[in-house]
């Protein structure tokens, strides 16, 4: 083989870097209230408007929690002038997109066309945002067809796994809302959806972006013509309770029978999106968990071979946030990576990151930030964010500097702030009579869950299953304590036959046949024949088994119970 | 639909290095960032029976190291200049891409290069990638409802095990999977005259045809590799059959229909008229269904678009206690009324603007073009098509809409497929199904196949935010660096998504 070319050997050094041109933005301000934010962007015939309000989920009434979001699916169903079938050819017709939806914080009602189409799409996107009706047949239809939808979230382990963090992690805090509940859904009324619209949907509380090919004179005046007119009125307030604060580790197990993998979500209270932390937070969140290199994927995934993807995730939010770590995982490694999860989330909080380390998650977050800015809905999913979480007005030319100011200090500091192991919450939704066991040795508290969520009784071992006998099952290496303050060391072999165990005892004082056998996963009980000098004589065993250890007892016919303690050699 | 949008002609440049390797580059400096893809022209159609999921599998080994990049440290090298990544693999092709700030560009080609020139395949790794890819199958398919009735479908409709079966394989073939197989699948496809790479962004062209000379021309060619027969009956093989889902909380069911090649008129025609049929709030079946007699809770379709062969579906989620048969028969009627008139010169105007808007929607990233290029190069060598393709599509009249319709949407010749809770399994009569006309094979059960179809988007609450057409490409670094509050599902969305290494 010829030798290879030098230049092979090494990543080669990058070109000179080249600028990036950052858009400008035109704000202006309408009497009443209303922000307009345009972006002229010549390169392609086309244009993308976003209303943006800062009423989201959370400001739902409690007593019905999905409210914006079925107000949203509805804006497009009906208005002062045209019906729900009306709307939808008219989309269609200009080849354009007309979508409003929700999130925790705030409403967006988004659109896209052509330039040419501009002016139509623009004129019914402001139909659709400031006339709505709610027909009644409409509000029904979305009623019974929200309602379905709810069951199939509910089939989703991704779902379930959500829904039990917010559940857990924010409390009476609105964030705790994932979804309506059936009961939400039936209590929505039309009265109350048009109430909801006339107090959210004010000029004051909403942002209008447009980006494309547009010119900005122009494009003020229609949007005067359309939005001038349009209400201002009392803006929403963010007085919410705290999330509560957790001071131990437990875990929440959602039993979903029958699982293909265990869906593990670690949470932590978080940050909101405007705190101080919130750098240091991204970088260490970068070197923890976000991409294909950090710890979690290289440990979990690339070592181990435990699941598809290890990640963390920020969720920082206007009022309140969660830190997660999260993985789908076979179900037999469930524990093994608890393990690991917490080997790294400690590792994170104990040392500080490596100047490579730190480097490389700087790199990687300000070198795919203009990637963002390729597409018109890319800059204006930005541009909203900046307005909707009141980020400094020129946070797109700031954010890389900040980026770069984080140092590795600050990056432990907030690892030892919001990285609490000790105070997690273990979320698992999977298959719960095969996980128990697995997540004990992580904490004592447990509680379990059915997929409605509702709590239940840990869920027995329905039926011998290899991946629950595989922690019995192999060579036990034993020491019987005798009341004479003696050890006597002993052999149990446990085999997993098809319904049970087959096993087998050999120790000084003679040797046994296991007869029956049962175990749960944590607890093991079995009879013994023991054939002591010519006698054959049973024995009672039980012992409690978790990471490879045995504690237990064993009981000759009517002796006293001898405790022992026991590991495993051989599985 | 004669009008034509005015868009100026993407500045293609296309030349072969002597080895063979197909090279496109498009220059634009609008961001500093630039996209790379390699295609390779190898998917799961490629695949012999006992090594399903061979493809796929592969895919993952091409981040475990080569000559001079250890083992992951692809993922490494290029987040930590800033850039995303991933790879796929489909029925047709296996593709691998990264966007990197511009100045990274001999970067991305030094990686590229360097695996296609000296894989590295060690047992511990084929193992290591082994499980992942098992995990990403339960992720993917195995925990979601509905996912492994879409390539149970697949088998109903394809007769050609090479069409058949799935792209994520069964758990049995990946076991099988030897270092050694590993090695001739390597040697076989991965070689420069076997593949496409696409070039988009913010470079200099001569300074690329450079680097790319530099890293790519002394790669050696192979013999081309075994030609691929995906040749196929025009019956569907099963009319009829039911999958038990243990996951599905409520019955669903699928229609499909084979149909004709891409880049044929008559799939340009079908295309169109399943938009018409089934796309969006304005669609005749959401109109009639959804709408009109609110018997469903949502409809669907998509089409699963091959060089060879290919499928049309339509999935469907009744409303309990409804009449699923009644609504079967309110959908054929629906093809029927479309063969027997044709679109309406209203649908024709949608038609045309929808295309449009998705066309100059397309030239925004880099990432959508580079691996619209490299699709065209590689099935049709012809990346021009990229901008031509259009009108082809504008010149399809009504008429030839209404008789592909005709033609290819038969009410008989089709696959009806019931998707059955399994919970509810031993409710549902064998009478159900007499009116298979071929005799239902046997489900294997837990080794569905076939993941290109599309999965069927369930109903949820509305998007946060209305996701980018081409934004799969850099999904990741988005919502990582401004985490979106609602996570959606992930079930594998689109046809040429296949099944990547990562997450996107």
């Amino acid at each position: 083989m010829s030798t290879q070319a030098d230049f092979l050997k090494q990543p080669p050094p990058p070109l000179p870097s080249r600028p990036i041109k950052l858009p400008a933005a035109h704000e202006t301000t309408l009497s009443n209230g209303l922000v307009v934010v345009v972006v002229e962007d010549s390169r392609l015939p086309l244009v993308s408007y976003r209303l943006a309000l800062r009423t989201g989920d959370a400001h739902d009434p409690s007593e019905l929690p999905g409210l914006m979001d079925m107000l949203t699916g509805l804006l497009t169903e009906g208005t002062d002038s045209r019906t729900s079938r009306e709307i939808a050819d008219e989309i269609a017709r200009l080849g354009a997109t007309l979508q409003a939806g929700a999130n925790s914080d705030y409403t967006t009602v988004a659109a896209s066309s052509l330039a040419t189409f501009s002016e139509n799409i623009l004129e019914l996107m402001a139909d659709v945002a400031l006339r709505p009706v709610f027909p009644p047949s409409e509000v029904e239809l979305t009623k019974q067809n929200t309602k379905e939808s709810l069951k199939q979230q509910r089939a989703q382990p991704s779902f379930l796994a959500s829904e039990m963090v917010a559940r857990v992690m924010f409390g009476a805090h609105p964030y705790h809302v994932t979804a309506p509940t059936p009961e939400s859904i039936d209590a929505t009324t039309r009265e109350r959806l048009v109430e909801f619209h006339r107090a959210t949907f004010v000029a004051n509380n909403a942002v209008l972006l447009v980006a494309g090919d547009v010119q900005q004179q122009s494009i003020l005046q229609q949007v005067e013509s359309l939005f001038g007119n349009w209400q201002p009125g009392d803006l929403p307030g963010d007085n919410f309770p705290a999330p509560p604060q957790r001071t131990s580790r437990s875990a929440y197990i959602t039993d979903r029978p029958g699982s293909a993998q265990a869906n593990i979500v670690i949470a932590n209270e978080g940050i909101t999106r405007t705190s101080p932390d919130y750098f240091p937070m991204l970088v260490m969140h970068t070197v923890l968990g976000a991409n294909a290199s950090s710890r979690l994927f290289m440990n979990l995934r690339e070592e181990k071979g435990y699941t598809y993807g290890a990640y963390s995730s920020l969720d920082a939010r206007r009022t309140a946030g969660t830190f997660r770590a999260t993985a789908e995982v076979r179900t037999p490694v469930t524990g093994d990576s608890l393990k690991e999860f917490f080997y790294e989330l400690n590792r994170i909080r104990n040392e500080p990151v490596s100047e490579k380390e730190i480097a490389d998650a700087k790199s990687y977050l300000t070198g795919v930030f203009p990637i963002r800015l390729e597409t018109q809905e890319g800059l204006v999913d930005q541009l909203v964010q900046i307005k909707m979480f009141n980020l400094p007005e020129n946070y797109l030319e700031i954010y890389r500097n900040r980026i770069q100011a984080v140092t590795i200090p600050q990056v432990q500091e907030v690892a030892r702030k919001y990285v609490r192991p000790d105070e997690a919450a273990i979320v698992i939704v999977g298959d719960g009579a095969q996980l128990a066991h697995q997540v004990k040795p992580h904490t004592d508290k447990i509680e379990f869950y059915n997929t409605a969520g509702t709590k239940k009784d840990k869920p027995a071992v329905a039926s011998h299953s290899p991946e629950v006998a595989a922690a019995l099952a192999g060579n036990w290496s034993l020491l019987i304590e005798t009341p004479l303050g003696q050890s006597i060391p002993a052999t149990l072999i446990l085999r997993n036959i098809e319904k049970g165990f087959s096993g087998k005892v050999t120790s000084e004082m003679g040797n046994g046949e296991l007869l029956t056998a049962t175990f749960d996963g944590e607890s093991f009980a079995g009879t013994i024949s023991f054939d002591i000098a010519g006698h054959t004589m049973e024995a009672q065993i039980e012992g409690e088994v978790a990471n490879e250890q045995m504690e237990g007892s064993i009981s000759l016919q009517d002796a006293p119970a001898l405790p022992f303690t026991g590991n495993k050699t051989e599985n | 639909m004669a009008e034509r949008l005015k868009l100026s002609p993407t500045p293609i440049q296309q030349f072969n290095l002597t080895n063979g390797l197909r090279v496109i580059l498009v220059e634009d400096h609008a961001v500093p960032v630039v996209s790379v893809t390699l295609y390779y022209d190898v998917g799961s159609r490629n695949e012999k029976s006992g090594r399903t999921g061979f493809a796929h599998l592969f895919e993952h080994m091409m981040f475990q190291g080569s000559e001079n990049v250890p083992k992951a440290a692809h993922f490494q090298y290029i987040f930590n200049a800033g850039g995303t990544m991933n790879g796929t693999t489909s029925t047709e092709r296996t593709n691998y891409y990264e966007t990197l700030p511009a100045s990274h560009l001999p970067l991305a080609l030094w990686l590229e290069s360097d695996r296609m020139r000296s894989l590295k395949v060690t047992q511990e790794n084929l193992d290591n990638q082994r499980e992942a890819v098992k995990e990403e199958k339960r992720l993917r398919y195995d925990n979601q409802p509905y996912v492994n009735a879409f390539l149970r479908f697949s088998e109903l409709v394809f007769k050609n095990p090479a069409n058949a079966h799935s792209t994520i394989g069964s758990m049995e073939d990946l076991d099988a999977a030897t270092i050694d197989d590993v090695r001739e699948f390597f040697r076989i496809y991965y070689a420069p005259n076997n593949a496409v790479l696409t070039v988009v962004g913010d470079f200099d062209e001569t300074e690329a045809r450079e680097l790319i000379e530099k890293y790519f021309k002394e790669i050696p060619s192979q013999p081309p590799p075994p030609p691929v027969d995906v040749s196929e009956q025009p019956e569907v093989v099963v009319r009829r059959d039911i999958f038990y889902d243990v996951h599905a909380p409520t019955s669903a069911f699928m229609l499909g229909w084979k149909i004709p090649p891409r880049r044929t008129p008559e799939f340009y025609a079908l295309s169109l008229g399943a938009e018409l049929l089934f796309s969006g709030d304005s669609s005749r079946l959401y109109q009639k269904l959804v709408k009109g007699d609110e018997s469903v809770v949502s409809i669907q379709g998509g089409i699963d678009e091959r060089r060879g062969p290919s499928a049309l579906y339509i999935f469907a989620l009744p409303k309990p206690g409804e009449e699923v048969a009644a609504i079967r028969n309110q959908i054929f009627d629906e093809i029927r009324a479309l063969r027997t008139s044709g679109p309406s010169p209203a649908e024709m105007e949608k038609l045309k603007n929808s295309l449009c808007n998705d066309v100059v929607r397309g030239r925004q990233s880099t990432m959508y073009r580079a691996q619209r290029l490299a699709e065209y190069a590689l099935y049709d060598n012809d990346p021009t098509l990229f901008d031509s393709e259009l009108d082809l599509y504008l010149a399809i009249t009504p008429e030839q809409i209404r008789d592909a319709v005709e033609r290819f949407l038969d009410v008989d010749n089709r696959v009806v497929l019931d998707v059955v809770p399994a919970a509810m399994a031993e409710a549902t009569s064998a009478d159900e199904v007499s009116e298979t006309a071929t005799p239902a094979s046997p489900q294997p059960p837990g080794e569905p196949k076939q993941p290109g179809a599309p999965a069927p988007q369930v109903p949820s609450v509305p998007p946060v935010e209305p996701a980018t057409e081409a934004g799969a490409a850099v999904g990741g670094p988005v919502s990582s660096q401004l985490e979106q509050p609602q996570q959606p599902a992930d079930p594998p969305k689109q046809t040429d998504s296949g099944s990547g290494p990562l997450h996107t």
